[in-house]
């Protein structure tokens, strides 16, 4: 199995060492020893909780640059719908398009055909589907890690159904190539993205497959460009050249209101959101307690992906903004419809690879030695103080009992059972006069 | 020659539908630890999890023993109950007797043993009509796993 990677790097020269990643991590993928934080890489699912706890800015996600794009003879950006929604008021979607263009782009596709496609086919796909429920969505690439990283008999409830963007990314290279007489290698289709986590499902797609674009820029890394391109736009009251890139509301209802929910009308649906929530509710559907539900789409950030972690804009002002939009848009348009029926027949849908877990690999040996590790965890957990306090640099006791289990740490690492290692701390983190 | 490595226990009681689903979480924890085959977690994990729920809607109480040993996994549950008078019958599935509160919950499809059954390698079912039933199951284990 391929080494499970994520996109976070930490900077060893601005950590602190200061515990403050290690404590809200989820999946307890962070440990400090010698005063550094460091990433047990397969236990990390890319939620990028650590990235805003951290108060030093050591945390960086792997992204492009606009440079990046040259060595492509045509760009295309496949902007995320909640782009659309980071502006105020009067920077309208046309405005954006224009902006991206002066950036470097040479085109700006709306995806609403391929939301409408993706759409269709997981209706079908739900239809049909008369395994264990709910059938979960994989908008979310933390979603999917999650379930890959802890909860592995769920991979099957993933729907296997390829997303708008990657469907989008295709469609762009087949179109702009045949039109230009390019190869698709020289196209490049490049998604606009709300988050670090959809950067590396696009580097690192979770079905092992290679996805259909060839990377991301955050929107924080166009938002400057484009305001003040729109400012000036504004100011000089110049007509856009663009016709109107977005012709319904489809394409932004995507990631706005209740997502594929009014799609599913008539399955029994769920929609969360906040990885707290999502852990929740996964308990639950692995203890049994969700029976009566077909249909569950999750996302990490709470309310979804307008509160993505590389968007400039205040959660509330976007949807706000998306909602404004959204009403002054048909639900549907004629030839958004008509090109849905014509690609509908021809393409595939389904992911390329199934889904598979990736379970957290730490012990090896035979099944006796990994049950000896698991008693000598217990063992050193009831000698250990359940505080939790951290200073060992395992979020919780029952981490450090593990790490201890498989030799990563000792008990004297507590700081309650060894007096050197509370002076080592000492030595480490106060500053001393003498 | 089977070998015993690892075993717990756990009380599980009637009517108890807060907690039901706990005992099965728990051991999909330890086999999760143990980084067992996920096929393998699945199938213990819904076989743990109907003889629970069988438990919990029928039984008084009942113990669940899970016994891993480096060739298989078992799971057995004792319980005392009113038993089974007819274990052929409850046996096909779609077959039940669960009221119908129990069904406006999600349960009593008749499916449970059914599907111990259908997850098992081995499958072992003795019940007396008054005292109680005695459910076990157990999962063959690749050498190597």
């Amino acid at each position: 199995m391929a080494e499970l990677t994520h996109g976070f790097k930490i900077d060893g020269e601005k950590c602190s060492g200061c515990l403050s990643c290690m404590r809200v991590c989820p999946t307890h993928a962070i440990r400090v020893r010698d005063r550094k934080a460091r990433y047990k890489p397969d236990h990390c699912i890319d939620c990028g909780v650590c990235l805003t706890a951290c108060p030093w800015n050591a945390i960086g996600a792997t992204t492009w640059s606009v440079e990046d794009l040259n060595r492509f003879k045509f760009k295309v950006a496949v902007p995320c719908p909640v782009l659309f929604g980071q502006f105020p008021p009067g920077i309208a979607p046309a405005m954006v398009v224009d902006g991206l263009l002066t950036l470097g782009f040479d085109a700006v596709w709306d995806y609403s055909v391929e939301i409408g496609l993706v759409a269709r086919a997981i209706h079908e796909y739900v239809e049909r589907w008369r395994g264990a429920t709910p059938l979960i969505s994989i908008s979310c690439p933390v979603v999917v890690r999650l379930v890959q990283v802890s909860y592995p008999r769920m991979v099957d409830q993933l729907i296997p159904v390829q997303l708008p963007r990657e469907i989008a990314g295709r469609e762009v290279k087949r179109r702009f190539s045949a039109q230009l007489g390019l190869d698709e290698d020289e196209i490049a289709a490049i998604y606009i993205t709300p988050c670090s986590a959809k950067t590396i499902s696009i580097l690192e797609p979770a079905e092992g497959a290679v996805s259909h674009l060839d990377g991301t820029l955050g929107i924080s890394d166009v938002y400057n460009a484009i305001l003040a391109y729109a400012s000036l736009q504004k100011d000089e009251a110049r007509k856009t050249s663009q016709r109107p890139i977005i012709r319904n509301s489809t394409f932004l209802q995507w990631h706005v209101s209740e997502g594929l929910g009014h799609l599913l009308a008539a399955h029994r649906y769920l929609r969360v959101t906040g990885l707290s929530n999502i852990i929740q509710v996964f308990d639950d559907i692995e203890k049994g307690r969700l029976r009566r539900v077909d249909f569950l789409e999750a996302y990490n950030c709470w309310s979804g992906c307008m509160a993505g972690n590389l968007t400039v804009a205040n959660l509330y002002v976007t949807r706000s903004k998306l909602q404004a939009l959204i009403g002054n848009l048909p639900e549907m348009d004629l030839e958004t419809e008509a090109e849905i029926e014509r690609r509908y027949p021809n393409e595939v849908f389904s992911l390329e690879r199934p889904i598979r877990p990736r379970p957290i690999r730490g012990r090896t040996g035979s099944l006796r030695e990994r049950v000896q590790m698991i008693q000598h965890a217990e063992a050193a957990l009831a000698s250990l103080p359940g505080l939790n306090c951290g200073l060992c640099g395992a979020p919780t006791c029952k981490e450090l009992a593990r790490d201890i289990s498989m030799g990563d740490a000792t008990k004297q690492d507590c700081v309650l059972l060894s007096k050197d290692r509370l002076r080592e701390l000492q030595r480490a983190y106060l500053r001393r006069t003498q | 020659m089977t070998e015993e490595l690892l075993r717990r226990s756990f009380e599980v009681r009637g009517q108890d539908f807060e907690n039901a689903g706990e005992t099965s979480a728990e051991v999909t924890a330890i086999l999760k630890d143990l980084e067992i085959d996920p096929d393998i977690i699945l199938r213990v994990g819904v076989v743990t999890f109907e003889a629970e729920m069988n438990v919990v809607m029928y039984a008084e109480k009942a113990t669940v023993t899970f016994i891993l040993a480096d060739d298989e996994i078992a799971v057995e549950v004792i319980d005392q109950g009113p038993g089974i008078p007819n274990i052929e019958l409850a046996m096909q599935p779609g077959y039940s007797t669960a009221s119908d509160e129990m069904r406006e919950m999600g349960f009593g499809y008749g499916l449970g043993l059914p599907n111990i059954k259908k997850n098992s390698d081995a499958f072992v079912l003795e019940s007396q009509v008054g005292k109680g039933t005695k459910v076990y199951s157990s999962i063959r284990l690749d050498p190597h796993g």
